[in-house]
């Protein structure tokens, strides 16, 4: 779902800047009301903006596509109002270091990567409600969310680059490959929703604060 | 051979004709011509290795970037061939999509021939340095912050 240069018109690459600019000023806006001290947070979500950067370089298989990780559950869950600015961050360096994703996209795919993760992080705080503590709704809640973050962005992306095929290219054959490559984000979700319920059980052993600081 | 035989001939063979329609049409003349040219191979993948078979492949003249000169599709290397005119010099350009993902090459040719390019392919170990380059980054920021915190 990293959308690269040159696909998209440029309507949708200001459209999405604009887009990615409210979203970074309401998050901004949303830790300074919640944190005493907004810095706090700021190791944690430099720290999962290195894991996120990375995350996209693993590859994985599912026949006959190739995905990558995303982790934008992950940040979501983990990070909460943070999570915007980090995934901003981490895909302006994927974007200048490997060309994942094109710098004129930056706003598109933060938009499409950064409002999933935050309803993954809404998600996630319904363990408000059914136990913060136990072990069970923690898990269900991380990979739930997780994986609906990972679905509601290849969704958007792929509405995205189906509704703005050029005129002089094949649009059912775009369609069928966009579609292929949608299906195979479902098996990738199941991944990351595991992978993020595993680190939720994980920082509710040894560190339950840091998944606290987010809510 | 006297006319007559050659007419009766004709006439047989014209009487032969609808009975053979395939060895007919096969008599046609063909002409075929085999003319070494510089052709220009676009080879196609993903950032993971995987070739882009079936992408779509479209190329653009020169001073024509709305208007495709060719359309293709590359095949399940992801490869693809076209040989440009040579009559229409400057930066031809040549689109490369599949499901999203894409790029956009562009190529000099000139009277003396083509200038090739090769996309910015990184290897396994500049990659990893270039990762861990970014994290050491952000270790070091979240250090700094973890240290005015406390």
């Amino acid at each position: 779902m990293h959308i690269p240069d040159g696909i998209l018109p440029v309507s949708v690459a200001v459209g999405g800047f604009a887009a990615a600019g409210g979203m970074t000023w309401l998050s901004l806006r949303q830790i300074e009301r919640k944190h005493s001290d907004p810095r706090q947070g700021i190791p944690k979500a430099s720290l999962l903006t290195a894991v996120f950067f990375m995350a996209s370089l693993v590859h994985i298989p599912v026949p006959p596509a190739s995905v990558h990780l995303v982790l934008s559950g992950l940040m979501g869950v983990v990070l909460g109002w943070y999570a915007f600015p980090a995934i901003l961050v981490g895909l302006f360096f994927q974007a200048v270091m490997f060309q994942h994703g094109g710098l004129t996209m930056l706003g598109v795919n933060a938009c499409l990567m950064g409002i999933p993760a935050l309803l993954a992080f809404s998600i996630f705080r319904l363990r408000g409600l059914l136990g913060e503590t136990s072990r069970v709704p923690n898990a269900v809640l991380g990979f739930a969310g997780s994986f609906v973050a990972v679905a509601l962005g290849a969704l958007l992306a792929a509405l995205l680059i189906v509704a703005t095929v050029p005129a002089y290219l094949d649009a059912s054959v775009e369609r069928a490959a966009v579609t292929g490559l949608l299906a195979a984000h479902i098996p990738l979700g199941v991944i990351e929703g595991v992978f993020t319920a595993m680190v939720v059980l994980f920082l509710l052993r040894v560190q339950p604060d840091l998944l606290k600081e987010s809510l | 051979m006297d006319i007559a035989r050659i007419t009766t001939l004709i006439v047989a063979m014209a009487f032969l004709l609808p009975v053979l329609p395939v060895q007919a049409a096969m008599a046609h003349g063909v002409d075929v011509t085999v003319t070494p040219r510089e052709a220009v191979e676009v080879v196609a993948s993903f950032d993971g290795g995987d070739p882009m078979s079936g992408a779509q492949v479209t190329v653009f003249a020169p001073g024509d970037p709305a208007e495709p000169w060719l359309q293709g599709t590359a095949d399940e290397e992801g490869r693809f061939y076209f040989v440009p005119d040579p009559a229409r010099p400057g930066t031809w350009e040549v689109r490369v999509r599949q499901a999203g993902h894409g790029e956009i090459i562009r190529l000099e040719v000139d009277g003396s021939g083509i200038a090739g390019t090769t996309g910015t392919g990184l290897t396994a170990l500049q990659k990893v340095l270039m990762a861990a380059a970014v994290g050491w980054g952000a270790i070091g920021t979240a250090l700094y912050f973890k240290r005015r915190a406390a």
